[in-house]
């Protein structure tokens, strides 16, 4: 999952769709996210490859909307509804994943044991 | 209580003192001219009535007097123009208006707080609520806005007159004008003609901006827009750039709806059996007439058995009818309710009974035509809250220095008050923090962003410097304790910072 920049990105993803939970006046999803190209990666502990700068999912609330959806601590977060997020900063990630408008969000996510998996399977 | 108002505003030093203590001055000359006023008229009514003889003719034909009401505006909002020299090419100045609506009703004189103004607000808004109690349908709720014009501290309060002069010319030319005429103004006779000369008061004058008149017409249980007359003009010292119209709600409760105007016993002819006539006990309370099974049903606040509603379209109807042959003192109410008619029949106790019956009645036909839509559904009014004390004059400061979180400019003293709201959590230093903690003396900037518990120096605090509007502050606590994975060796703190400028120092964390 390095990034070499001017080469393509490719990576196995895993479909997570989230349904947001109305607290109050707010719609949560219940998980936390780290990272940004704003943002120093070099401190962060989910990344394989230090210097991605990608979304990471730094924290999944328990018995939240993430966590029944199957979002699991550390997964990298490619897209949102179609939106990237491989290149955007902190601030412009979480205004896509908060906007008031939308009630469901579908992410792509990739981990590490995913990729782990599909190498396995493609050696046997 | 005037010259009790005169002395205090002699006393006051403060600004909003004084502003408070003119305007109680005016609203009390106001109160005192309108009760001279209501005096003069009973006088009057008096001497004529000995004079004439008193008609006392018929009483249904006799005048028929529609009942008392309660009158409530509230939620009044001012909207305001600025134009856009108010905002660039006006040296900074900013001009400030303290402004109030004074309402008078009959002889009922109510005053909102005292609200300051200035090109920040869209639109004055008052939060009173004033009930004007003892109204008749007839009533006209005059609004009048008061404004006074503000001077900034220090500006030429107290300059003598001929500095003043010079300086107001080499100010810009619309601040300079107004200047100029508060300072004539100054010296001149009290704002509003009262009977009794007034001590010579000083302090900031209140002007008539705008006024305007609102009836029966103008009442509906919802927010309305009304026009306003305004009465300055630009030249005015006081002049408030008014949009022109005024928003409030006005509602209005009759009597009538609110408290039972009639209650006796009955007897309601049953549907379907003649000879069946239940006894009731009946009010008529509003649009409505509810029958109780017993007098203590209605006290105690039950259900009533059945209610028979009495409004616009109902048609009363008293004497013999044919479905009652031998039972005197009858009377059939009828309502349609679409293309059905349906009809009640109720027989009173005795004549007398009947009478008033049929009195009460007609006198509720009679006050809602004159109400009108005030009588169709009962409206709310609330108790107003007790009043809060005047808001403190806040010096303008420009919106920047408003956003800095002082004295703090720094992402690791935001951290700092996470720290101490969370309390106990963060104070276990995260294990990777372990990599910094033998490092000699690193330059301030280039110190770790994220957690840092203990600070052995205060930091020096540069200028305020501002952020994001939607920056949400860190997550940091909940994540201090698990970050135990350890930091790959190859991270050396020591080459970043100091050379690369712009590369971030945080890796922050947001709950979604």
């Amino acid at each position: 999952m390095s990034y070499i920049p001017g080469q393509p990105v490719t990576a196995v993803v895993q479909r997570v769709e989230i349904h947001k939970l109305r607290q109050g006046e707010n719609l949560i999803l219940g998980f936390s996210i780290g990272g940004g190209i704003d943002q120093d990666p070099s401190q962060n502990p989910f990344s394989e490859d230090k210097t991605d700068k990608g979304i990471y999912v730094t924290r999944v609330s328990e018995g939240g909307p993430a966590e029944i959806a199957g979002l699991q601590i550390g997964d990298k977060i490619m897209q949102v509804n179609g939106w990237d997020m491989t290149m955007v900063t902190h601030d412009q990630a979480r205004k896509r994943l908060t906007k008031r408008s939308e009630e469901v969000v579908r992410l792509l996510v990739t981990r590490q044991s995913l990729q782990k998996a599909v190498h396995q399977s493609m050696l046997s | 209580m005037r010259e009790g108002a005169c002395k205090l505003l002699a006393a006051c030093s403060q600004r909003e003192q004084t502003l408070e203590a003119t305007k109680s001055l005016l609203v009390c000359n106001s109160r005192i001219l309108s009760y001279m006023g209501e005096l003069q008229r009973r006088k009057e009514a008096q001497v004529l009535g000995k004079s004439g003889r008193p008609s006392d003719g018929g009483r249904l034909l006799a005048e028929r007097s529609p009942c008392r009401g309660r009158v409530c505006i509230s939620d009044l909002r001012i909207p305001l123009m600025w134009k856009d020299t108010e905002y660039f090419k006006n040296k900074g100045d900013l001009h400030r208006w303290a402004v109030f609506l004074l309402l008078q009703l009959g002889e009922d004189i109510q005053d909102t707080e005292m609200i300051l103004v200035d090109r920040t607000l869209t639109d004055i808004t008052f939060q009173n609520h004033l009930i004007f109690t003892e109204a008749g349908p007839d009533f006209r709720l005059r609004l009048e806005l008061y404004g006074a014009c503000l001077e900034e501290d220090g500006a030429l309060a107290g300059a003598p007159r001929r500095l003043a002069t010079k300086l107001s010319s080499s100010l810009g030319r619309s601040s300079g004008r107004r200047v100029r005429a508060s300072l004539e103004s100054a010296g001149g006779s009290a704002s509003s003609p009262v009977l009794l000369p007034t001590p010579a008061v000083g302090g900031p004058r209140y002007h008539l901006l705008a006024h305007t008149t609102l009836t029966l017409a103008a009442v509906q249980d919802g927010f309305r827009t009304h026009d306003l007359t305004l009465a300055s003009h630009e030249e005015h010292p006081a002049w408030l750039p008014l949009y022109g119209s005024v928003c409030c709600r006005l509602v209005a409760q009759p009597l009538c709806m609110t408290q039972p105007t009639a209650s006796g016993s009955l007897r309601v002819q049953q549907a379907g059996e003649r000879q069946d006539w239940a006894r009731v006990h009946g009010v008529l309370k509003g649009t409505n007439l509810l029958c109780y099974r017993q007098p203590e049903d209605a006290d105690a606040g039950k259900e009533p058995l059945f209610t028979i509603a009495i409004n616009k379209d109902t048609r009363v109807q008293a004497g013999e009818l044919d479905q009652t042959t031998g039972r005197p003192f009858t009377l059939s109410i009828s309502n349609r309710y679409g293309e059905d008619k349906v009809t009640h029949t109720l027989q009173a106790e005795s004549r007398g009974a009947l009478q008033s019956w049929m009195e009460a009645l007609w006198q509720l036909f009679f006050d809602m035509s004159q109400w009108k839509q005030c009588c169709d559904e009962i409206m709310k009014i609330e108790t107003p809250a007790p009043r809060k004390p005047p808001q403190a004059l806040a010096k303008q400061r420009s919106l920047y220095h408003e956003m800095a979180i002082e004295p703090l400019d720094d992402i690791a003293a935001v951290t700092d008050i996470l720290a101490q709201r969370e309390g106990v959590r963060l104070e276990t230093t995260p294990p990777w923090l372990a990599m910094f903690a033998d490092q000699p003396a690193l330059p301030r900037p280039c110190s770790p962003a994220s957690v840092a518990p203990a600070r052995t120096h205060p930091p020096s605090w540069g200028r305020p410097r501002t952020f994001s509007l939607d920056a949400v502050p860190p997550d940091h606590s909940a994540e201090a304790p698990r970050l135990v994975a350890p930091l790959p060796p190859h991270r050396s703190p020591r080459s970043r910072g100091l050379g690369r400028k712009g590369s971030p120092r945080t890796w922050l964390q947001s709950p979604v």
